[in-house]
């Protein structure tokens, strides 16, 4: 026996089918108003778990590339110091030669010997340089100078790492006897030195020149260290950020609504529902009472 | 045969026809009404005395038409099936209902859920790491994790509340089924008074049939008719309703902080096993929600034992050795007043005076609680999902079954006007039947 179909069964039919249809429709029209097709996680589990770890990644590689930038800063601002310093060197070792020379008398040696201690004050300078308010190459020492007026290192031997990857840390401070010599033969002892031995005693000048050109290699290899840091942290940056526009790409697949498809099925819905109401419209209607007398 | 037989015949086709048209109104009257089941007339002919006699014989046609009963159209197979099917439905339904509340309190995959929140106090870390002695990231890692450990009490008290919400629920339906049950009690006996009397109790049937319905759906319960047409209703194989005499539920909860609920007879104190709405939303509040808290205190738990386990290893601004960051009390996870109260004892560093960041570098590094907090969302996901699947699945069994039931005791319409048309057709010929005995009467007197 086929089913024996009545009003109100009928009624009760296309109202759930109608329900359906609508609930289908505020579906996607909740999609395209919040842009997004995961609003809860039975939305899709897999999905959800997908958003999480790439919204995760996210964070995390914004936090790596700050990290990286202020590497940056610290190895940007310690190149610039080393490199001045070798400028001041190189002066200073013009004026010891030029010292050396047998046909200085005592007057110009010391007048020279004036602008090698103003060098010397110019280098410690440089060598309390900051970076955000810490000195730049006094270590991890809570220290407000790197070097006191007599040239004594303040800081320590700590290094200042950064995290720029996830599991890679780069060093990006020098400290201070790394740069301008260990204590007792740093660079503002040998320019002590050249400034005595200019106003006293000229012929020890070519061992100080040997003692500064020592220093002067040093800080060329540091600075060349510094230099290599410095652009194995910038291509850790670069990478990171690539990585970051692959998990913003990524998290916009898994995330957003894919709008052609979701406004195509809108329209589809839409016909749908206006096809089933019209349906409803005449079902609903007649009945033998239309037709009797 | 009786002169006037004919005159009789007539006249008990009027009434069964005429009852048969009364019926007929009754089911258009009631063409919407909820839980009304379709009648019919049911009409037998009337034959003469079959026990041959002695001196008499009966030789006529037979003694017209006589309208025995209205009957009821209901499948009693079918009630019962949609009793089941029902229950199963409300039970899933509501567990649907919790699931869903779960998942709008996690409000995730979003940029204002845990996950975003923990990501933030990991990336705290990293500005602290960076400038160590900058009390403005020192302060802002606070608010993080100040943040933080709120978020854990929110979702953990919105979690219980979902539990109590669910024991109130169940009390109030609790109630309403003692209400329910009371009424079918009565019921039953009237309907047996009736019957008893001979009158038609098909309405009062109805009725208690829609009654039963809503227990089914309340706690699943499941009927049996009883003795003298009574219906008997059980929950969990005891007895609700027998016959006119009603049994009471009550709903006990246990001491916290498990608040686990049960319901109960309150006769004897047993346990009732019930299904539909109640079971679900036992299971809420006995199983989901604390299962879902343990989950939640797990990743509370664990952010606590990361962090701290760190955190002692470095040395805060002034040198001395780090205190635990995070405490857990009877409130979850909060940050240790010592921390909370003074930013400089926050132990970014790995060594004593140091301006230094690597024990905070190392705590940003951090993401075990992530994915620990990840997982748990995956199978909040997945159960949701499952839910919803079997609520889908369900619905169209119930629908199918209602569409059964519907075209069994449904009214049709133009059902009811064939009938009231060929009924109203027997009516005028019965009544042209007596016009016509009537003439052969007047015949027969006229000779006189």
């Amino acid at each position: 026996m086929s089913l024996r179909v009545t009003q109100r069964s009928i009624s009760a039919n296309t109202t759930a089918n109608l329900q359906h249809s609508l609930s289908q429709m505020q579906r996607l029209q909740e999609q395209l108003s919040s842009g997004r097709q995961l609003a809860r996680p039975s939305d899709s589990p897999t999905g959800t778990v997908s958003a999480l770890r790439l919204r995760a990644d996210l964070r995390r590689g914004e936090q790596l590339v700050r990290n990286a930038s202020d590497g940056l800063g610290w190895l940007g601002t310690a190149d610039s110091a080393l490199t001045q310093s070798l400028d001041v060197i190189g002066r200073v070792r013009e004026l010891a030669l030029r010292g050396r020379n047998g046909s200085m008398g005592p007057d110009d040696r010391a007048a020279i010997a004036t602008e090698v201690d103003a060098l010397r004050e110019h280098l410690l300078g440089i060598a309390n340089t900051t970076y955000l308010g810490r000195p730049l190459f006094a270590g991890t020492a809570a220290a407000t100078v790197a070097y006191d007026a007599a040239g004594v290192y303040q800081g320590d031997a700590g290094a200042v790492d950064r995290t720029v990857l996830d599991g890679v840390s780069v060093t990006v401070n020098v400290t201070g006897p790394a740069a301008f010599g260990p204590a007792g033969a740093d660079v503002f002892t040998v320019l002590v030195d050249i400034a005595d031995h200019l106003r006293n005693d000229p012929t020890q000048l070519g061992t100080d020149v040997a003692a500064l050109d020592q220093r002067s290699l040093d800080l060329k290899t540091e600075l060349a260290q510094v230099g290599a840091r410095y652009h194995q942290v910038e291509a850790m940056r670069s990478r990171t950020e690539g990585a970051r526009l692959d998990a913003q790409n990524a998290l916009a697949e898994v995330e957003s609504v894919d709008l052609p498809r979701t406004i195509t099925e809108l329209k589809m819905q839409e016909v749908a529902y206006q096809a089933a109401l019209s349906a409803t419209a005449r079902v609903i209607q007649p009945s033998l009472l239309d037709f009797l007398r | 045969m009786g002169t006037f037989d004919g005159l009789n015949i007539g006249l008990s086709a009027l009434y069964a026809q005429r009852r048969a048209i009364e019926v007929a109104g009754q089911n258009i009257a009631n063409v919407n009404t909820e839980g009304y089941s379709r009648q019919r007339s049911e009409m037998v002919a009337e034959s003469g005395p079959v026990v041959p006699a002695l001196f008499s014989r009966y030789e006529g046609t037979g003694l017209g038409v006589r309208s025995v009963e209205v009957e009821r159209m209901r499948d009693q197979f079918l009630e019962a099936r949609a009793h089941r099917e029902h229950g199963a439905d409300a039970y899933l339904g509501q567990v649907q209902v919790t699931m869903d509340r779960i998942e709008l309190a996690y409000a995730e995959p979003s940029d204002t859920g845990l996950a975003s929140q923990l990501a933030d106090f990991w990336a705290g870390w990293d500005d602290v790491g960076l400038s160590p002695t900058d009390p403005a990231a020192r302060s802002q890692l606070l608010e993080r994790a100040t943040t933080l450990t709120s978020t854990f009490q929110q979702l953990d008290q919105a979690l219980a509340d979902l539990g109590a919400a669910s024991v109130e629920q169940l009390t109030a339906a609790i109630q309403e089924v003692n209400a329910i049950a009371g009424r079918i009690a009565d019921l039953n006996g009237n309907i047996r008074s009736a019957t008893a009397a001979g009158l038609n109790a098909n309405d009062l049937i109805d009725q208690r049939d829609l009654l039963a319905m809503q227990l089914a759906e309340h706690v699943g319960a499941t009927v049996r008719p009883g003795e003298g047409g009574s219906l008997d209703v059980y929950v969990g194989g005891m007895a609700l309703v027998r016959s006119t005499s009603v049994e009471q539920l009550t709903v006990e909860v246990g001491a916290g902080p498990a608040f686990a609920a049960r319901v109960a007879w309150v006769d004897d104190g047993l346990t009732a096993t019930v299904g539909g709405r109640a079971q679900g939303l036992l299971e809420t509040n006995n199983d989901i929600v604390p299962a879902q808290r343990a989950e939640l205190l797990a990743v509370a738990q664990r952010v606590h034992d990361d962090v701290n386990a760190i955190h002692v290893t470095g040395f805060d601004q002034s040198g001395a050795a780090g205190v635990p960051f995070f405490q857990m009390g009877p409130t979850g996870i909060t940050v240790n007043p010592l921390v909370a109260g003074d930013p400089t004892r926050i132990a970014a560093s790995s060594s004593p005076g140091a301006i230094d960041g690597s024990v905070a570098q190392q705590l940003a590094a951090q993401d075990g609680p992530d994915g620990l907090y990840r997982e748990m969302v995956v199978r909040l996901g997945v159960a949701a999902q499952t839910t919803n699947r079997r609520v889908e699945v369900q619905d169209a069994i119930v629908q199918q079954l209602d569409a059964a039931r519907e075209s069994e005791a449904g009214v049709n319409i133009d059902e009811e006007m064939t009938n009231l048309v060929s009924f109203q057709h027997a009516y005028s010929a019965a009544a042209r039947f007596v016009t016509v005995v009537d003439d052969l009467l007047e015949t027969l007197i006229g000779m006189v």
